[in-house]
């Protein structure tokens, strides 16, 4: 799981940028589905057939965003100052000194134009990216080139910190689920979607494509547990959550309680999420076509969207634990679980 | 066959039926509109899908492709969800759908753990809160639930998720004007009912899917779905809209003016153009209500779902909007019930022709 999770956290791929993380993703699954295919928007659908091939069997989609946040080149000024626009929910208030790096491996330091209250955040349009360019002419970067947090794991009292758990975490648990599940009773669709972080453009399409009979999405979420936090009861290292509510969505209620059940049959230990901001892929696949009964289960992570991410091993487990006991069995009571 | 609206009224406002949490509301719709109708169903997201028949599809031993109209009303309500149980069994909350934090203060509610209980939003006495904070809003992270129970018992009985409605009993006013908690969007679905009524007792060729839907005050999500599966020929989004009250602005209607035809790029002309013709044949008061853009009610998602569906859209003035003492006259709901009735006893076969090819939303001649 580490090897995993570290692979996948190294992958360089903002959104609309994908191509990296779906070849890693791809090479990780080899020999462990049955046919992969990438739809019109870049989404990777692999496919894992029940037991016997059984043409009825109901089909389960389960997503993870492969994108991360990062920025995008707008402007590259006379002596070489690149001046960006955000991909994704960037907060500017943690943005001066962090290091980006491009998709041909250039890295650059952000830095601000001088400000009278260093109090307040910053705005975008006072920062720019210093790639270290002793003239113009040396820049490589052009207008329109994306960036991401620089990658790498650190391993802090053996919990993984990196730029981009958001979803890379999310990736890890599909791969892991998918190498342990054994063909069962149901079709199970792995979708590694792409632009959830602008908007969840991927899921919507791929939804459309697989239309399934139920979907679970896998991302992260925040957590109530640090000082002076949000009322938030989601803990970290106190199981994966169960989705019930965030800014975008309710899950569906059959859904839900088919995860709950089926943790506690495990004995796997889980919490409910009501997390009052954001959205996840399954806020788009639940409205697909005549709808979909969609829930999602959350990694809790501290600090998303800021360059240091903080998640716990036992969570990405339960998670995994979770996800191939609900596969493994038919699903009871999602249709009319409301 | 004659239904009690008051009954009605009372009853589909008093159940409760949080967003995403609508089960409850569910089991009244369906009594209240099974007499009515051939089938009812539930789809993926929970939308109650009804289907009356009209002579087109009875005639014809069912057709798959008899025209018919999707009558959507939400039956969704604004409501509350435990975010945190605290340290002496205090709950904290978010809001589900668009709260304004000044009217859930001192609120009665009802907490829907493993049974109800009834709890009661805190405040802090008057005495205590230092003056220069009086005139402020309490934000909302300060508020908190208390169901007077030892906090064991609260955690036996409720878990966060657990949503949490507005305990209120409807109650009539003066005359015929009532008042209570999801009149947004419960005198919808009772107008619905009334328009169901009225087809009974008489001869209509199209088929009438009435969908009490899902999920409206979170994004309209539940009447994206319903279009889709129905893919109705044209469709009615039925719901509140404001009615005059001090502060209401200009676009506001008399509260008793009767039904209110929204009209604007969300709303097909011709089928508004039926609307008002219907409600002038009825000698029915009615206004007018421009829509500039998105209406916020169903009609928004509905137009768009498929290949695009003709929409209009029915308003029913309402004071008091996301409140606890939301305020309708009953006469209001009557007529938009009355009206959707009559303008569906309108439709024939061949009025389902057209609706793509010969409508101009600009005058041509221009």
């Amino acid at each position: 799981m580490k090897d995993l999770i570290q692979t996948l956290a190294e992958a360089w791929g903002p959104s609309g940028h994908e191509a990296a993380v779906r070849e890693v993703v791809l090479r990780l699954l080899e020999g462990h589905v049955d046919d992969t295919r990438v739809d019109a928007l870049g989404n990777l659908v692999v496919r894992k057939a029940a037991a016997g091939g059984a043409a009825a069997a109901p089909k389960v989609m389960l997503a993870a965003h492969m994108d991360e946040i990062g920025v995008i080149v707008t402007h590259v000024d006379a002596e070489g100052f690149l001046r960006f626009a955000p991909v994704g929910g960037i907060l500017t208030g943690n943005l001066i000194g962090t290091r980006v790096a491009f998709e041909d491996g250039t890295v650059g330091v952000i830095g601000s134009e001088k400000r009278d209250d260093a109090s307040k955040a910053p705005k975008l349009d006072e920062l720019f990216i210093d790639v270290g360019a002793r003239e113009r002419a040396g820049v490589r970067q052009k207008v329109g080139d994306a960036a991401a947090f620089r990658h790498g794991v650190d391993w802090s009292n053996g919990r993984p910190i990196t730029p981009n758990h958001d979803d890379r975490i999310g990736c890890a648990v599909l791969v892991e689920t998918l190498r342990r599940l054994a063909p069962g009773p149901n079709e199970v669709f792995g979708v590694f979607t792409v632009q959830e972080e602008i908007g969840v453009r991927g899921a919507a399409p791929s939804a459309f494509g697989v239309a399934p009979d139920m979907a679970v999405a896998l991302d992260v979420t925040g957590t109530g547990d640090t000082p002076e936090a949000r009322p938030m009861a989601v803990r970290l290292g106190h199981g994966p959550a169960i989705k019930v509510k965030d800014g975008g969505m309710i899950a569906h209620r059959g859904v839900r309680a088919l995860l709950e059940r089926r943790a506690e049959q495990a004995g796997i230990a889980v919490q409910l999420e009501v997390l009052t901001g954001g959205t996840t892929d399954a806020m788009a696949i639940q409205t697909s076509r005549a709808g979909v009964p969609t829930g999602a289960l959350s990694i809790p992570s501290r600090y998303v969207h800021t360059p240091s991410q903080i998640v716990d091993l036992g969570d990405v487990e339960g998670a995994v634990r979770l996800l191939v006991a609900v596969l493994a069995q038919p699903l009871e009571g999602v249709v009319d679980g409301r | 066959m004659n239904l009690d609206p008051e009954h009605w009224l009372g009853r589909l406002t008093e159940a409760p039926g949080v967003s995403g949490h609508e089960a409850e509301v569910a089991d009244v719709v369906r009594e209240a509109w099974t007499p009515f109708v051939d089938e009812i169903r539930v789809d993926a997201l929970g939308n109650l899908i009804a289907l009356r028949r009209g002579a087109l599809s009875r005639t014809a031993g069912g057709a798959a492709d008899a025209p018919s109209i999707l009558l959507a009303s939400h039956r969704d309500e604004i409501g509350l969800m435990v975010t945190l149980i605290e340290a002496g069994g205090f709950l904290r909350f978010t809001t589900v759908g668009g709260w304004d934090p000044r009217v859930i203060l001192a609120q009665a509610v009802t907490v829907h753990g493993r049974t109800p209980l009834p709890g009661v939003v805190g405040a802090r006495p008057p005495h205590v809160v230092p003056p220069d904070q009086r005139s402020k809003v309490v934000p909302l992270d300060e508020l908190f639930v208390d169901v007077g129970l030892p906090e064991a018992d609260v955690r036996a009985s409720v878990r966060v998720g657990d949503v949490i409605t507005m305990r209120r009993r409807t109650t009539r006013l003066h005359g015929d004007r009532w008042t209570g908690k999801a009149m947004d969007n419960r005198a919808s679905v009772l107008a619905v009912t009334l328009a169901l009524e009225a087809l009974a007792d008489r001869r209509h060729a199209w088929d009438v899917y009435a969908v009490a839907t899902v999920q409206e005050e979170i994004g309209l999500k539940g009447a994206a779905t319903a279009a889709w599966g129905v893919a109705p020929t044209l469709a009615i989004a039925i719901d509140v809209s404001f009615a005059k009250q001090p502060g209401a602005g200009d676009v506001s209607y008399k509260l008793g003016g009767g039904p209110l035809l929204g009209f604007g790029p969300n709303i097909h002309p011709r089928l508004f153009e039926g609307l008002r013709t219907a409600a002038e044949q009825l000698e029915m008061a009615h206004h007018v209500e421009p829509v500039a853009g998105a209406s916020g009610t169903d009609a928004w998602a509905i137009q768009v779902a498929q290949a695009g569906i003709p929409t209009a859209l029915v308003g029913i003035p309402l004071r008091y909007m996301h409140s606890t003492v939301e305020t309708v006259a009953l006469p209001d709901i009557q007529r938009a019930g009355r009206l959707m009735a009559h303008y569906i006893g309108g439709l024939t076969a061949e009025s389902a022709d057209g609706w793509v090819d010969d409508v101009a939303w600009w005058d041509e001649s221009d």
